[in-house]
């Protein structure tokens, strides 16, 4: 039954009831019956300033570009309002249930905590009657964010509503400028909290972001912060950089710059007694100069008014140099203590030692000084002037150009982006602010230029806009990331540029800010910055701006209107005019250069992470986010591949395919009717009819044909896939679904991935499209070596850096949304792959770690484990592990004499074969050694960044404990996975005993040929191991047997060539275990030639 | 508002010792890099670990651009944590820019600290007339510029060359927590420690220090180990690590535990 439209007004506050008042005009506009969550969610995010949607920038993903987010989010709100029934138009669509519903949440939410009312409301409570509570805007938004649909709305636009929320209970710290409501969290403020320490830590005055000044470094301000101490309140500057810092700092303060000093100290003057003290300390000076300047500080402190003095020592050097007499020190310094007791409540005393070593020299031979002038040690480690010093500085810190935005207070972010703040803060003629203003809105557009967003050729709607447009103002310094950040880096740039040439050049009204004004406001930081940049320029008579654009000659004659400089000259040319359009065209020409140079290269950083959304712009993509097209036909995919070609390829083999199949096949295998016979009859049966019988029996014919074994499953994989691509079983709403699960059990992995590879080839076109993923070997576990491994299916590489298994699924399935997916070691599924694979069997949609999704429609899962085998047999003596093991050998032949027959040659023969055999297994060590290295790089690059390396063996027998409860998490999760795949596809374990068997025959046979019935032949196991793993690897039936005809008669014959028929011999066939082969028999993993030894 | 500096900067203490003992992490890292490390002195120790406001495993909103303009308000950080903790005397084990940071607590806190640990730390990363820090102005302006254009392929690059040891679990854990952290704040912190210059003030420190060094770093020249040691204003001792790699917690944690364990119980 839902609420009347008044009934739930009364139980928000205004601002939260003008929201409710938007959502119903949405759903009236729409003609919809009732206003639910979405209707909300719709009018929250139309608002102009929204405090929905700034949560939304701040907690989006970084990934994208907020533009491309925040449209993706408009479409799924617009798309998800689309569904809703319309009816006969309502004055006021009551509020739904579900909406009802999150209002009466956030009322109980608010009841339990009440510190977060406002107090106007609590009085308002007080003198209304009313016991409910006002729902605030705030609590209202968080509830219909808990709202299913509503997440699921912002999930699609890869938005999590966790995050908003928590971005919504947390404003950022640079919030505080927006909301000075909300005290944001410090981390100097924080011991507050912390009740029993009643001084403040650290920070003994507010430090710039509360005070919101720019100005001032660091260490100025750490100095200031001794001064007003109680208690040791004398700083003493020690470091490298300390007589800089005391430089910066004495400027600072004689400068009157806000922010160093705080306000009780407001108006303290130095005085220094560095030059007095130096000149009377090496002798040049006289004790009466001394003495006068003493009582000199000492009626300046009677007659001041302000908080006092600090007396400047200077280097701490003077007065401990090795030529320095000791008297004269030791006078200088108890004059000091006398003034520093005399006048302790008005007088500081600052000095710096540029090493420790001095200040223990002077600690040295005053011992007690530290107690008697009050010092303060102050480590001074680092230098840097002031922000302005960023600019100025050709130093290390000259290269931050592109990261300029972060360098500025967060309120220059505020300048740029409205007209009136310009209006107010900004120093320039109304010409230059045009001008700026063109410029400014030519990058803004040029910024969007360069996004890939763009590609999108629709206009926003407005809300986006306004969306992107606050994250730039965002004020938030830490969140603007992508290109926003890089475009207010430039803007700040661009504006500086505009006040500074306004400055030269039409600085006719007076200008707000003459030099060594005091700067009051936040908004006119910039400016301060840019006078102190062009008095520094003025009194160095050299102008190195960076930018380098600035003239010399252009700008004097201007300046003397302002500022007065030394060299000043009277005339301002006539030819002023001129020269300012000659300006102007050379200042564009670097603004223009500087954007094309500007290209921000945090947005270039994030470019290759467009390559995995959701609405990725290429057309492919497109398509499988978009279409869904219930195709009948197995091989309808195809038909919306982008690429023309790989269509015309498949369609030629899809054609080409029966009668291959009938020709090939006939003389491959004798029994091939036999097998089909049997087939059909196994699996036929059960087809309900349903099934085109064409399509199945081309999917198994092809699949027999390419992996050549296991009828049974491929029968039973060529079923299944054949029904659920019809897709009349799974349906994702309305839509039917066409997504294939496939779980391959029991051994023959070498058999599970030809299948896979041939489904891929013969659905999608082409072998391309497997995405094989090993996940047992994302730990690098798989011994690389093995001949069976090191398989061309390997789909681990390079692109597989720096992501999660399920991240390079999505991105593979984003490029190919038709393909097969290969999962090995299903078993070894972490957690949030298992977590991905579920949501994607169950919703048919696959998601990322983002929690976006890719549509699965068209893509086939096949899943592996080796577990649970029904098949496993006892005692065969060539095992699916042991063949797993072989490795890649080059195979020798090595002739010996029969043993038993101990006869001098024999022996000969023997040790020339060992020593023949180290001088190859030492020679090559260098390419083994070099292809170990190249595995161990390979198995560095199954980096997965996102999970923590965890439970190494070297821990020392500190197992983990957690590793038992994982297995059982991920044995119940695999077998409710089991429960959902399509089919269940048990294989035959390969047969090699029999199969070592025919070749152990083959191998006899053509020995005896070559090398007569007299010679004995020794097989070594590793060599048949070997052979069987080519054998199984192989597509084609004879494959080993063709080798051996071909490789290893040859070899035989060179053995009988180079030892004669002799007939006492014994010919061994061995791997040798360091030597891999380097040249492969072609279309087998064998070597091309057996050493003969 | 509910978080705390010592929520904001995950603040952990486990173990079950007596004994107070701060890990903490170096540029590129967070608190996990010590997790192989911490299983040895867990019964033995209560342990602090943080992160330094850079690690990515801190929100970024927190970085200050203008206050962590100098290692001081690390300092700060890392002395309000003890303090919010009621820590009045502790061992402390800094890596690198923590170890940086523990001098100069130790400097203005010398009660505060037993013991430093200083595991590959350096005074000063830049050379200097008669001073081998191991980079030149160029050499650190090129890696910076690299930074900067691309983040990623810096990461990639610079992962294997920092852990030095052919320990592909080191480099993928280092990689990982280098790419959390946010490229502007990586940036911004690392030219502030290159900016910074401990060399005046090593003789301030009064705390006893052990110096842990790899025999070969590329972050960190050897000498380095011995100009710390001589210019330190307490009883120093070094210990040469005979391991490769600017992080020894990763690449070889048995070994470096040993040798804290002995530092410590001296």
């Amino acid at each position: 039954m839902p609420t009347p439209v008044g009934t739930a007004r009364q139980c928000l506050t205004d601002e939260a009831a003008r929201a409710l008042d938007d959502a119903v005009a949405v759903a009236r506009r729409r003609n919809h019956a009732q206003t639910t969550s979405l209707h909300a969610v719709s009018a929250l995010l139309a608002l102009p300033s929204s405090t929905l949607r700034d949560a939304c920038s701040r907690a989006r993903s970084s990934a994208y570009l907020p533009r491309l987010q925040f449209r993706a989010l408009e479409l799924s709100v617009g798309v998800s309002l689309d569904r809703l029934p319309t009816s006969k138009s309502v004055d006021e669509p009551p509020i739904s249930n579900s909406l009802m519903a999150a209002i009466k949440r956030s009322q109980a939410n608010q009841r339990r905590h009440p510190e977060s009312f406002h107090m106007h409301q609590l009085q308002q409570q007080q003198q209304s009657s009313l016991s409910c509570v006002k729902v605030e805007l705030k609590h209202f938004i968080l509830s219909i964010l808990d709202d299913p649909i509503v997440s699921r709305v912002f999930g699609e636009a890869g938005f999590g509503s966790a995050d908003i929320k928590l971005s919504l209970l947390h404003p950022p710290s640079s919030s505080r400028f927006s909301r000075p409501r909300c005290p944001p969290l410090f981390l100097c403020n924080f011991t507050s909290g912390f009740d029993s320490d009643p001084t403040p830590l650290g920070f003994p005055f507010p430090f710039p972001g509360f005070s919101g000044s720019p100005n001032g470094d660091a260490n100025s301000r750490r100095i200031a912060g001794i001064l007003t101490k109680s208690e040791r309140r004398n700083p003493l500057l020690v470091g490298i950089c300390a007589n800089e810092a005391l430089r910066s700092f004495s400027d600072s303060v004689e400068r009157n710059r806000d922010g160093v000093l705080p306000e009780e100290l407001k108006g303290l003057k130095i005085i220094y007694l560095e030059k007095v003290l130096c000149e009377f300390l090496n002798g040049t000076g006289t004790e009466e100069l001394m003495d006068l300047k003493f009582k000199e500080v000492g009626q300046i402190l009677e007659t001041c008014s302000g908080p006092g003095i600090v007396l400047g020592i200077g280097e701490l050097k003077s007065l401990v140099d090795d030529g320095v007499s000791m008297d004269a020190v030791n006078r200088v310094v108890a004059k000091l203590t006398e003034l520093l007791k005399f006048h302790w409540k008005k007088l500081w005393l600052i000095g710096a030692a540029s090493g420790d070593d001095t200040y223990s020299k002077f600690l040295n031979r005053f011992p007690e000084i530290e107690k008697d002038w009050d010092l303060n040690l102050l480590p001074i480690t680092s230098f840097m002037p002031s922000i302005e010093g960023f600019s100025s500085k050709p130093s290390l810190m000259g290269s931050f150009v592109p990261f300029g935005g972060f360098f500025t207070s967060p309120a220059d972010f505020k300048i740029p982006l409205t007209c009136k703040s310009i209006a107010m803060t900004q120093p320039r003629c109304h010409l230059c602010n045009e001008k700026y203003e063109q410029e400014a809105s030519a990058m803004r557009k040029g910024g969007a230029a360069t996004s890939v967003a763009d590609q999108h050729s629709e206009k926003l709607p407005s809300w986006l806009q306004m969306a992107e447009l606050d994250t730039n103002k965002g004020l938030d310094t830490a969140k603007a990331k992508d290109d926003s950040t890089a475009l207010n880096a430039k803007l700040i740039g661009l504006e500086k540029k505009w006040n500074d040439i306004c400055l030269r050049l039409h600085q006719t009204q007076p200008c707000p800010l003459p030099v060594n004004s005091q700067l009051k406001s936040d908004n006119v930081c910039t400016d301060s910055r840019f006078v102190s940049n062009l008095k520094e320029s003025n009194s160095r008579s050299s102008s190195l701006d960076e930018s380098g654009y600035e003239n010399q000659n252009l700008s004097l004659p201007v300046d003397t209107q302002n500022i007065s400089p030394p060299r000043a000259n009277g005339s301002i040319s006539p030819l002023c005019g001129v020269k300012n359009a000659d300006l102007h065209q050379k200042v564009s020409v670097s603004i223009s250069l500087q954007l094309e140079a500007n290209v921000p290269p945090l947005s270039r950083c994030t470019l290759p992470n467009l390559s995995v959304p959701l609405d990725n712009p290429s057309p492919s993509s497109v398509t499988s986010v978009t279409t869904d097209l219930g195709l009948g036909t197995l091989y309808a995919p195809i038909c919306h591949e982008p690429k023309n070609s790989r269509l015309q390829d498949h369609s030629e083999c899809v054609q080409n395919r029966p009668g291959s199949v009938s020709t090939e096949h006939d003389d491959a295998s004798e029994n091939s009717s036999y097998r089909r016979a049997k087939i059909s009859s196994c699996c036929g049966l059960d087809s309900g009819g349903q099934l085109d019988p064409k399509d199945f029996k081309s999917l198994w014919g092809a699949l027999t044909e390419k992996v050549g074994r296991q009828d049974e499953a491929i029968c039973l994989i060529s079923h299944t896939v054949t029904r659920c691509r019809m897709g009349n079983e799974k349906f994702r709403g309305a839509k039917p679904r066409r997504d294939v699960w496939l779980h391959f059990l029991g051994c023959d992995i070498v058999g599970k991935r030809k299948i896979a590879a041939a489904l891929a080839e013969i659905l999608f076109g082409s072998r391309e499209n497997l995405i094989f993923i090993d996940l047992r070997t994302q730990g690098g576990i798989s011994n690389p070596l093995s001949l069976v491994c090191r398989q061309d299916l390997n789909g681990y590489d390079a692109r597989f850096r720096g992501k999660t298994v399920v991240d390079f699924i999505a991105t593979e399935l984003c490029k190919k949304p038709h393909s097969v997916v290969f999962l090995e070691n299903i078993d070894s599924a972490d957690l949030l792959a298992q977590s991905s694979l579920s949501q994607a069997i169950r919703t048919g949609k696959f998601p990322d770690s983002h929690r976006r999704e890719i549509s699965i429609s068209d893509t086939i899962f096949v899943t592996t484990s080796t577990k649970n085998s029904l098949y496993r047999k006892e005692g065969t003596e060539y095992t699916e592990e042991r063949i797993l093991r072989a490795k890649n050998c080059q195979i020798k032949i090595i002739v010996e004499s029969i043993s038993g027959d101990t006869t001098r040659s024999g022996i000969d023969v023997n040790v020339l074969a060992n020593r023949e055999s180290e001088v190859n297994s030492t020679g090559p060590q260098e390419p083994s050694e070099f292809q170990e290295r190249a595995c161990k790089r390979s198995r560095k690059t199954f980096l997965d960044l996102n999970l923590p390396v965890q439970g190494i063996e070297e821990d020392c027998g500190y197992v983990s404990c957690e590793s038992d409860s994982i297995s059982e998490n991920s044995e119940a999760w695999l077998e409710e996975f089991y429960e959902q795949v399509d089919e269940k596809v048990e294989l035959k374990p390969f047969d090699f005993d029999s199969r070592a068997k025919k070749l152990m025959e083959k191998i006899m046979y053509s020995f005896r040929e070559t090398m007569g019935s007299k010679c004995l032949l020794e097989v070594h196991p590793e060599v048949m191991g070997q052979l069987l793993a080519a054998a199984w690897l192989s597509d084609r039936m004879m494959a080993v047997e063709d080798w051996i005809d071909q490789v290893m008669c040859r070899s035989f014959v060179e053995a009988r060539q180079k030892y004669g028929p002799a007939a006492r011999t014994m010919i061994k066939l061995v791997a040798c275990e360091n030597l891999f082969v380097e040249e492969h028999a072609p279309g087998i993993c064998l070597p091309a030639r057996i050493v003969v030894n | 508002m509910g978080i705390n500096l010592l929520e904001a900067l995950n603040v952990r203490v486990v173990g079950s010792g007596e004994k107070i003992l701060v890990f903490a992490h170096g540029i590129g890292t967070d608190q996990s890099a010590w997790q192989r490390v911490l299983p040895f002195f867990l019964p033995h120790y209560r342990i602090i670990l943080y992160d330094l406001v850079c690690a990515g495993s801190v929100n970024p909103d927190y970085f200050d651009f203008r206050r962590y303009t100098s290692l001081d308000a690390f300092v700060d950080d890392l002395l309000n944590i003890l303090d919010a903790l009621r820590v009045d005397r502790c061992y402390y084990v800094g890596h690198s820019v923590s170890a940086m940071i523990g001098i100069l607590a130790s400097i203005r806190r010398p009660d505060l600290f037993i013991k430093l640990i200083l595991l590959g730390a350096s005074p000063r990363f830049l050379n200097d007339k008669n001073y081998h820090g191991g980079f030149e102005l160029a050499e650190i302006e090129k890696v910076f510029s690299a930074m900067e254009a691309n983040y990623a392929a810096w990461v990639n690059g610079f992962a294997p060359l920092a852990v030095g040891a052919d320990v592909p679990a080191a480099v993928q854990e280092f990689s990982r927590t280098l790419f959390n952290m946010r490229p502007d704040i990586t940036l911004f912190v690392s030219k502030t420690v290159f900016n910074c210059d401990l060399r005046g003030v090593l003789g301030l420190v009064r705390v006893p220090c052990c110096i842990i060094q790899s025999a070969q770093d590329v972050s960190v020249p050897v000498s380095v180990a011995a100009y710390l040691k001589n210019h330190l204003g307490g009883r120093n001792t070094v210990e040469i690590l005979h391991t490769e790699g600017h992080l020894p917690h990763l690449s070889g944690p048995t070994l470096l535990a040993r040798v804290l364990q002995r530092a410590l119980s001296r």
